[in-house]
C-alpha cells in the first residue's frame, strides 16, 4: 500500500467525549465501565456497561431524529476534521466515507418494536423505525459533511470498522479520493445486551482481558472517525500525521458463528496478510492492540494466533486490549482501537489493559498492566476477530 | 483509468421466479409472468412483497444444516450451491483463498424481532441464544463461509437498494488487489414484515389499489468472480464506479448527478463509449420519483442513443439483493443464456428505450440507494 496518512482523529467513548480525554484516562489505567443507566437493566443478567455520558458530548448540528449512534459519529467526525485542519461544513467534496455499522439506531428502534409487539398496528413511531437502517449514520455523515465520493458501510460485526479503515485507505491508494473519513459507531441497545448475556458471554464484573479469571466481555459503545489522507495531499497543505496506514489483512476462519477456531491458524493468516500488505516482517512490529474481548475462548485463540506469527518474540511484545477500559464497542470497536493504535504510535506510549491482574498460561503475552508504558513503536497492529469468523488486522506505522 | 477485466464465471439464484437460474430464465421469457405477492404479518392485511413461495432447501442442504440456518442463510446457501456446482468439484482454487462479499438490506431482522419479542414480552433472560447470532447482517455470508469452508475475505455491506451491487464492486476490488483468488459476490434479503410495514408506513409501497409504489422482494443471487475465466464464463465485469450525493437516509437524492457520475466512470473504466452499451438494466421499482431520476441520468449519459432496456424490479421486487440480481440477469443475457420478453418500464418505453430484441454485448447496471449512494457496473460479452 502506498503512503496513506492518518491526519485527524475523533473519539467518543465511555472514557470521554473526545480524543484527548479518552487518551488521558486510558493511559492512566482508568475504566469507563459503570452501572448501565441507558435503560433499566432489571431482568438482564448483567447491569454494567461502558456507556457514553451523553451529557458531556459537545453540541453538534444533529438531525432531530438522529440516533445516539449517529450523534456519536457526528461528534467524532467534527473533532477528526478539525484536528486534521479540514473544513467541517457541508460544501460538496469528492471524499470517500467508509464506516463500520451494526446496531446503528436500534436502541431507538427498539422503542417502536416494543410498542408494535404490544399494541399491534396502532403503535406509532415511523422515525424510530427508520433509524434501524444500518447505513443510516454513514448517510448522515455524508450529508452533514458534503462527502460525494464512494460511500460504504461495512457490517462484519466486531471487525466492521477495522475493515472500514483498511478499505478506505485502499480507496486512497486506488486514487478514488484524496481524503477519506473512516471508522465506526455503535450504541448500546437491549438486543446486544440481552444477546451476549444469553450466550453467557458477558461477565458479571467489569471485563478483564487476558486475565486468568476472565469470564466474558462488557458491552460498550462509542465512535471513532479517522481522517485518512493521501500523503502528497497532506504534505501540500502542511498537515502532519499521527501514523501511516501500511496495509490490512482479512480472512474468515469458516469455523463457527460464535466460537473462534481455537488453534489460531486462520487468525494467523489474517495477521500474515496484513504484514504482507504492509511490506513488513513480524520483527518490525513493536505493539499489538489486541481484540482481547476477555471471553475465555477469544483471548486464548488470539494469543495462539500471535504465537504462530511472532514465536518466542511474543513474550517481549506488548499486547494490550482497551476493552477493559472501553468495553466492547462492537461495530465501533475496530475504529476506536485503530485510533488508539495511531495515538500510541504518535506518542510512543503503549496503552494498558485495564482490569488485568493475574497472568493466564493460555495467554502468554505482555498485556501491559496498570498504566501506559513508554515504548518505541515503529509499527503496530490493530486486530479484530468477529462473530462469524470475520477477521481484520490493520498495520499502522510511524511517520518518522 | 483501468480495465478490470474480471470474469463472471457462474451464477446461482433463488428469486420469486423460483429456485435456480433456469426458473428465472423461464420467467424472463414469459411476457405475462408475475410472482406470488403477499407477505403475512402478525396483524393487518398482507404486505406487497414478492416472495419465494415454493422455496425449500431440500435436495440442496442436509436437514441438519437446514435446521441451524435461518431463512436468509438458507436462501444464500442454496443460490451459492448452484453457482459453485457450475464451477465443478473440486474448485480450481484453494478454498482459503476464496472470499465472499455480500450485500443485504434486511438480513437479520426476523431474528432480531424474535429476540426482542422475548426481551419485551417475556424477560431478557428468555432471549434465545441460538437466534442471537442470526441478528447480525453478516450471518448469511458467515454461515456460507462455514458451510463451504471458504477462508478468504468475508465482507457484508449494508447500502439498502444498492447493497448487492456494492458486493459486486467490492468483490472486484478485492480481486484486483490480490486479496482473494475468487469471490462469491452475493446479495440476500428475506421477506420480513417489520421492514415491509415500515416502508408501507413511509407510503412507498404499492399496498392498495391505485397506490403507486414499490413491491419489496426476497431472494438471493450469487456471482462467482475470478480474474481468469473458468470454463465458459458468462460475461466480463469490465468496469465499475460509485458516487454519492447528500440525502436523508431513506430518501432518494434530489438530483441525478451521482448516478451520472458513477455511470460515466464505470464506462470509462470499462473503456467503453456510451454508444457501445446495448442493454440497460433499469433500476426502476415502481416509485415514480426514481423513474424520473433514472430518465434524467440516462438522457445525460446516452444523449440520443437508445440501448435496449429491461426492468426486473417491478416484478421481482425491490430489495438489497435486487441490484445483484440485475447483474445476474445482465450476465445471462449477454451470454445468450436468457432472452427476456419483458417490456421496459413505461417511463423508459415512453422515451424510446426498446425491449431486448437482438443479442446485447455490453450492459450497464446501476443502483441508487436511499441516502444518495449511486453505483454502476459495466458487463461485456466474453
Amino acid at each position: 500500500m502506498s503512503d496513506v496518512w492518518i491526519t485527524g482523529i475523533g473519539l467518543v467513548t465511555a472514557l470521554g467525549p473526545d480524543r484527548e480525554t479518552t487518551w488521558r484516562h486510558l493511559v492512566a489505567g482508568l475504566s469507563g465501565i459503570r452501572p448501565l443507566t441507558l435503560f433499566d437493566p432489571a431482568g438482564f443478567r448483567t447491569g454494567i456497561a461502558a456507556q457514553v455520558d451523553d451529557t458531556a458530548l459537545p453540541p453538534v448540528d444533529t438531525p432531530r431524529h438522529a440516533s445516539r449512534a449517529t450523534r456519536f459519529s457526528l461528534v467524532a467526525a467534527v473533532e477528526a476534521l478539525s484536528d486534521a485542519g479540514l473544513p467541517t461544513d457541508a460544501q460538496p467534496r469528492p471524499w470517500a466515507l467508509v464506516m463500520g455499522g451494526g446496531a446503528a439506531g436500534l436502541f431507538e428502534t427498539e422503542g417502536f418494536i416494543a410498542r408494535r409487539l404490544r399494541r399491534g398496528q396502532q403503535a406509532r413511531g415511523l422515525t424510530e423505525f427508520l433509524e434501524l437502517l444500518q447505513d443510516s449514520p454513514t448517510d448522515r455523515l455524508a450529508s452533514r459533511f458534503g462527502l460525494g465520493g464512494s460511500r460504504l458501510t461495512v457490517t462484519t460485526a466486531c471487525s466492521s470498522s477495522t475493515l472500514a479503515v483498511g478499505m478506505a485507505a485502499e480507496m486512497i491508494v486506488d486514487g478514488l479520493a484524496p481524503v477519506a473519513l473512516a471508522g465506526g459507531t455503535d450504541a448500546i441497545c437491549r438486543l446486544t445486551h440481552a444477546g451476549f448475556n444469553s450466550l453467557r458471554a458477558a461477565d458479571l464484573r467489569p471485563c478483564r482481558p487476558f486475565d486468568r479469571t476472565r469470564q466474558g466481555l462488557t458491552i460498550g459503545e462509542g465512535a471513532a472517525v479517522l481522517v485518512l489522507e493521501d500523503a502528497d495531499h497532506a504534505r501540500t497543505r502542511g498537515a502532519t500525521p499521527y501514523a501511516r496506514v501500511l496495509g490490512y489483512g482479512t480472512t474468515n476462519d469458516a469455523f463457527h458463528m460464535t466460537q473462534p477456531e481455537p488453534s489460531g491458524e486462520a487468525w494467523a493468516r489474517t495477521i500474515q496478510a496484513a504484514l504482507a500488505d504492509a511490506g513488513i516482517g513480524p520483527d518490525e512490529v513493536d505493539y499489538i492492540n489486541a481484540h482481547g474481548t476477555a471471553t475465555e475462548q477469544n483471548d486464548a485463540a488470539e494469543c495462539a494466533a500471535y504465537q504462530r506469527v511472532f514465536g518466542a518474540r511474543l513474550a517481549r511484545l506488548p499486547v494490550s486490549s482497551v476493552k477493559g477500559a472501553l468495553g466492547h464497542c462492537l461495530c465501533g470497536a475496530g475504529g476506536i482501537e485503530a485510533a488508539i493504535t495511531a495515538l500510541a504510535i504518535s506518542r510512543q506510549i503503549v496503552p494498558p489493559t485495564a482490569g488485568f491482574r493475574d497472568a493466564d498460561p493460555a495467554c502468554p503475552v505482555d498485556p501491559v498492566a496498570g498504566s501506559g508504558r513508554p515504548h518505541t513503536i515503529r509499527n503496530a497492529l490493530s486486530s479484530s476477530f468477529a462473530f462469524g469468523g470475520n477477521s481484520g488486522v490493520l498495520a499502522l506505522g510511524s511517520y518518522s | 483509468m483501468s480495465r478490470h477485466d474480471l470474469f463472471i464465471c457462474s451464477v446461482g439464484v433463488v428469486s420469486p421466479a423460483g429456485t435456480g437460474v433456469e426458473r428465472l430464465v423461464a420467467a424472463l421469457a414469459d411476457p405475462a409472468w408475475e410472482p406470488t405477492v403477499g407477505l403475512d404479518r402478525p396483524d393487518g392485511p398482507p404486505l406487497p412483497v414478492a416472495v419465494c413461495h415454493d422455496f425449500s432447501p431440500r435436495n440442496v442442504l442436509s436437514p441438519m444444516v437446514a435446521r441451524r440456518l435461518d431463512r436468509p442463510a438458507k436462501l444464500l446457501a442454496v443460490a451459492a450451491r448452484e453457482a459453485l456446482a457450475a464451477i465443478g468439484d473440486p474448485l480450481p482454487w484453494d478454498r482459503t483463498q476464496v472470499g465472499i462479499t455480500s450485500g443485504t438490506w434486511n438480513a437479520g431482522t426476523s431474528a432480531l424481532v424474535d429476540v426482542l419479542r422475548a426481551v419485551f414480552l417475556t424477560s431478557p433472560e428468555e432471549a434465545p441464544p441460538a437466534q442471537f447470532p442470526s441478528t447480525v447482517a453478516n450471518a448469511p455470508a458467515s454461515q456460507l463461509g462455514i458451510l463451504e469452508r471458504l477462508g478468504g475475505p468475508n465482507l457484508t455491506f449494508a447500502e439498502k437498494q444498492a447493497s448487492g451491487l456494492r458486493a459486486v464492486i467490492e468483490g472486484g476490488r478485492l480481486l484486483t488487489h490480490g486479496r482473494a483468488a475468487a469471490i462469491l459476490a452475493c446479495g440476500v434479503d428475506e421477506a420480513d414484515w417489520l421492514n415491509a410495514e415500515g416502508y408501507a408506513r413511509l407510503g412507498v409501497l404499492a399496498d392498495a389499489p391505485g397506490h403507486t409504489g414499490m413491491r419489496m422482494g426476497e431472494g438471493a443471487a450469487v456471482l462467482i468472480l475470478a480474474p481468469e475465466p473458468i470454463g465458459v464464463p458468462l460475461a466480463r465485469l469490465a468496469g465499475w464506479a460509485s458516487s454519492g450525493t447528500a440525502s436523508e437516509p431513506w430518501l432518494y437524492p434530489d438530483c441525478p448527478d451521482a448516478l451520472i457520475d458513477a455511470s460515466r466512470r464505470a464506462l470509462e473504466n470499462a473503456e467503453r463509449a456510451p454508444t457501445d452499451v446495448d442493454l440497460v438494466l433499469s433500476l426502476a421499482n415502481g416509485i415514480p420519483y426514481l423513474g424520473g431520476l433514472e430518465l434524467a441520468a440516462l438522457a445525460e449519459v446516452f444523449g440520443d442513443h437508445r440501448p435496449a432496456a429491461l426492468s426486473t424490479n417491478e416484478r421481482l421486487g425491490e430489495a438489497g439483493f435486487a441490484s445483484i440480481l440485475r447483474v445476474a440477469v445482465a450476465a445471462l443475457v449477454v451470454a445468450g443464456r436468457a432472452r427476456p420478453a419483458w417490456t421496459p418500464a413505461p417511463h423508459l418505453a415512453a422515451m424510446g428505450f426498446p425491449p431486448v430484441a437482438s443479442q446485447p454485448r455490453t450492459a450497464l447496471v446501476t443502483a441508487v440507494a436511499g441516502g444518495g449512494s449511486s453505483l454502476a457496473v459495466v458487463l461485456t460479452a466474453v
